[in-house]
């Protein structure tokens, strides 16, 4: 890459995913996480909800499995997949997301930049993503960083 | 747990996971969708001069759990998170937290942790939620 700045403003290709229940459980029994709320429909109105709630970072299944990899997606930043780390990430919760929700994303790089520390140089880049649901509410934001090391 | 019932300081109980196992990485890659070498090839990770090591997401949707085990997950308004150091299977993540300020409007923030069981800091975070309250 000429200049990591290049890509602040990169939209990726919008995407669409249905929150399904059997990856809400797939993802709980992936980290342990015994809370009936993810798995009991009784369980999750007696928190309030309407369906199945999806657990806090549950906005990753919807980025993988329904825009593009991971891997394609340091691909399409033009960088090298080994070398790179999450280094933060961040979510905004504005409203509920069930199991039968429909989210829509966008997703664009919003800050880029390198900064040379003791241990070397590397490039930080931070992807800022809205999700929507079918009544067009905005529900949650994201920004992820990624940190790329020379 | 009730608004009236923290204080800035105050120490939510701990949450401990059991050791992070090899299935346990592929079996978050599949739910998650992240199929990097890096957590699940083994050739891939000596060839790049390291150690098979967990999914950072792994240990954010341990920290995560810790928090819903705290305040429902209905009132998580922000959670937000660095990766201080890599995770490698056979550690012991717990999860500890405490209240840093009580705000208007039922809101607290509060600081998130997840370490190994030396007490090394894998995943540092923030957490901002709504407490009920008693009346």
């Amino acid at each position: 890459m000429s200049n990591v700045k290049d890509l602040i403003g990169l939209e990726f290709e919008p995407y669409s995913m249905a929150v399904e229940k059997g990856k809400i459980k797939e993802l709980a029994l992936a980290l342990g996480d015994d809370n009936p709320i993810y798995f009991d429909l009784e369980a999750a109105k007696k928190e309030g909800y309407e369906g199945i709630p999806m657990p806090p970072t549950f906005l990753q299944v919807i980025d993988l499995w329904g825009g593009m990899g991971s891997v394609e997606k340091v691909e399409k930043l033009g960088l090298n997949l080994v070398r790179v780390l999450h280094g933060q990430q961040a979510y905004e919760y504005l409203g509920d997301i069930v199991a039968g929700d429909v989210l829509s994303v966008t997703s664009k790089v919003v800050e880029a930049e390198t900064k040379t520390a003791s241990s070397g140089a590397m490039d930080i880049i931070v992807t800022e993503n809205q999700y929507r649901n079918q009544r067009d509410e905005l529900v949650a934001l994201t920004r992820n960083t990624l940190l790329h090391r020379h | 747990m009730f608004y009236e019932d923290v204080e800035e300081g105050f120490e939510f109980p701990v949450l401990k996971k059991e050791p992070i196992t090899r299935v346990q990485l592929v079996r978050f890659a599949g739910a998650s969708g992240d199929f990097h070498p890096l957590h699940l090839v083994e050739e891939v990770a000596e060839k790049a001069g390291m150690k098979i090591l967990a999914h950072g997401m792994l240990i954010m949707g341990m920290l995560s759990q810790g928090v819903t085990s705290w305040v429902s997950r209905k009132n998580i308004k922000k959670l937000q998170v660095r990766f201080s150091k890599m995770t490698f299977p056979g550690e012991e993540i717990q999860i500890v937290g405490k209240v840093l300020e009580k705000k208007a409007d039922n809101i607290v923030v509060a600081e998130v942790l997840a370490k190994n069981s030396e007490g090394e800091v894998k995943v540092a975070g923030i957490f901002e939620a709504t407490l009920p309250s008693r009346n």
